[in-house]
């Protein structure tokens, strides 16, 4: 097990154009770290610098101890699992997984006996004697995380590895990844586009966007008190109600005007701010309560469609003078509310967010 | 609907069998004059009903003509130039479908362009680069096995490389990324990793060289004058005389001369539509 550390790590395919642009980034011993963030922006370049399969081009990378800019990529104590599962096609379950040990000339018997107990962690000891492309997906991904384990790696590196399989068995395969984890107690780095693998699996998020950090902490951190814009509109599905507001006033409470005439307060601390001052409203679809007219700070909506989720329901909402719409996520199936009612809702202070014109968030009050 | 895709598939059925006749049509022409006599075949006879095999054909071919001598010849100059322009187009063909480094592009063009030339117009400046490099530094290309083997490698490796290219590409990346964590070198994944995996392609592509090298009359008929290096293509045409044309002998030599080229295939078949059919779609 080890520590990775990135200190003002940068890539650069060209003079001009930063892939990753001084990140630094300090992952403690044992922890599962996700990478997050659209597509295009640096997750899977840092995860393939940690490996060694790109040059850094600035910066410094520690994996334990260890400086390891310039280690090869077999001797940095890492394992890598990959999203198309990159199994020698030519060869068993169990000479794939045991390859790297062949390699670095491990006598048989130890060979023999890592593999099968990596094949009896993750019950595939009846597939060993199988090709690849005698297995399926899901048997392929575990053959995949085999071949890491038995190299007893200081860290696992997941780059996107469930996104090849299906919903019910990407969730089975989660549940087991978290499970390995525990067992294993091996740092984890994993990068993916799903928000969901991000916020089940994680200890810590990284949100990136343009090759830069936009986020860290812990998925609940990061969900409720997003420091940007930019994390606020990406973790959550369905995404956070954003609207563009003016301030109106600062004390006792920073109240923001919408488009729409409607007033909300924030319970944030804008002191910084100015009356006048341009900034975003956000609020979790989860945290729009739907009241009556009388009730204190209700704004009027339109309905223009309900999603039904089973367990849930999206109720999509257009606020007056157009334009404006409004998510509310309700539990179970909203009976009384149908397509074109007007209905009246409550943006509560304590869950409503305010970030500046630059998209960083106010804090929150304590 | 379903009477339709009936008629269209009974189409389908008739216009390969069509294909398939036309195909083997010359080849069972070939076959049957070869078992012919000679006066049969000037006859115009050999069709006719009612004649012995004449298999007698198959022993003269060898001794009027020293047909063994032409045999071993194209097998060393075709086994060689497949072997060599295997070997260099494999590696040429994995750096441009992996690399991208300065002049890539400009010879992934040169190489298909070069296939838009016809060869016949490389034989004079090829003639005279032979005897230049003759009379210039005593090196003697012309009539000998070396000449030929470096003029077949140089004209069949680009068609070699563009096939192979095609099949390296279709082979994802993450493999050579994962063997280079297991601890292979650039080069051990390849030669681990890359090479057995293409074996289809990479004997499909030796096979096509080796079709080639075997049937190439032009350049060995003018390179080379001496029996000693003479291939098969050019020992058929000497059962073709002055004041004779021995169609019975040369079809019976032809005849044998089609065996390596469909043990070849036969042998390599199931590589050879597996190579093919790589790189059309990412398996």
């Amino acid at each position: 097990m080890a520590s990775v550390r990135f200190q003002n790590i940068s890539k650069r395919y060209n003079e001009h154009e930063s892939v990753i642009d001084d990140v630094s980034l300090h992952i403690d011993d044992g922890e599962f770290v996700v990478f997050v963030g659209p597509s295009g922006c640096g997750k899977s370049t840092m995860l393939r610098m940690i490996a060694g399969l790109e040059d850094i081009s600035d910066g410094e990378l520690h994996i334990g101890d260890r400086l390891a800019n310039d280690e090869p990529a077999s001797r940095r104590g890492i394992a890598m699992v990959f999203q198309n599962y990159a199994l020698y096609p030519h060869m068993t379950v169990a000479e794939n997984m045991g390859f790297a040990l062949r390699l670095a000339k491990t006598p048989k018997p130890e060979i023999t006996r890592r593999v099968e107990a990596a094949a009896d962690t993750l019950q595939i000891r009846p597939l060993l004697g199988r090709k690849p492309k005698e297995l399926s997906g899901g048997q392929r991904q575990r053959v995949a995380i085999g071949r890491a384990i038995v190299r007893d790696p200081q860290v696992f590196l997941f780059d996107e590895p469930l996104s090849n399989l299906d919903a019910a068995l990407r969730g089975d395969m989660r549940v087991e990844l978290s499970k390995l984890h525990h067992t294993l107690g091996t740092t984890m780095i994993y990068v993916t586009h799903d928000q969901v693998e991000a916020m089940t699996l994680a200890d810590r998020i990284v949100v990136f966007n343009g090759g830069k950090i936009q986020g860290i902490g812990t998925p609940g951190e990061l969900y409720d008190n997003p420091p940007s814009l930019f994390v606020a509109s990406f973790l959550g599905a369905p995404a956070m109600n954003l609207f563009d507001a003016h301030l109106s006033s600062i004390e006792p409470m920073p109240t923001s005007r919408l488009a729409s005439g409607a007033t909300i307060q924030a319970a944030v601390d804008a002191s910084k701010a100015a009356v006048g001052d341009k900034v975003t409203l956000g609020i979790r679809p989860e945290h729009v309560a739907f009241s009556t007219a009388d009730t204190l700070g209700a704004v009027l909506a339109r309905i223009t469609m309900i999603e039904y989720l089973g367990d849930s329901a999206v109720v999509h909402m257009e606020l007056p003078g157009g334009g404006q719409t409004l998510r509310a996520k309700t539990p179970g199936r909203p009976a009384d509310l149908g397509f074109g009612d007007t209905v009246h809702v409550v943006l509560p202070p304590e869950h409503c967010l305010l970030f500046d014109a630059g998209g960083q968030a106010f804090p929150r009050r304590p | 609907m379903r009477r339709r895709d009936h008629l269209n598939h009974q189409l389908l059925n008739i216009l390969t069998w069509a294909i398939v006749v036309v195909s083997l049509l010359p080849i069972a022409w070939m076959v049957l004059s070869s078992l012919r006599s000679y006066g049969d075949i000037v006859g115009g006879k050999q069709l006719d009903g009612g004649f012995s095999l004449r298999w007698q054909n198959y022993v003269d071919m060898w001794t009027q003509v020293d047909f063994l001598s032409y045999f071993g010849n194209s097998l060393f100059i075709c086994g060689a130039t497949t072997l060599l322009a295997t070997l260099a187009s494999a590696c040429a063909a994995y750096a441009l479908a992996r690399y991208r480094f300065r002049g890539s592009d400009a010879a992934t063009l040169g190489i298909t362009v070069t296939q838009v030339v016809p060869g016949m117009l490389f034989f004079l400046p090829l003639y005279m680069l032979y005897q230049h490099l003759h009379q210039q530094y005593g090196l003697r290309m012309l009539n000998t096995y070396h000449g030929l083997i470096f003029l077949y490698v140089a004209l069949f490796t680009p068609a070699s490389i563009w096939i192979m290219r095609g099949f390296f590409v279709s082979i994802p990346r993450e493999l050579e990324d994962a063997a280079i964590i297991d601890g292979c070198s650039r080069l051990g994944a390849f030669v681990r990793i890359i090479l057995p995996i293409s074996a289809p392609g990479i004997i499909a592509t030796a096979t096509f060289i080796f079709l080639l090298a075997w049937d190439e009359l032009f350049f060995a008929w003018i390179l080379t004058d001496s029996p000693s290096v003479q291939t098969v293509p050019v020992g058929i045409r000497l059962f073709i005389g002055q004041f004779e044309h021995r169609y019975d002998l040369l079809m019976a030599a032809a005849t044998v001369s089609t065996l390596p080229v469909l043990a070849a295939f036969f042998v390599t078949q199931r590589y050879f539509i597996k190579g093919l059919a790589a790189g059309a779609v990412k398996g």
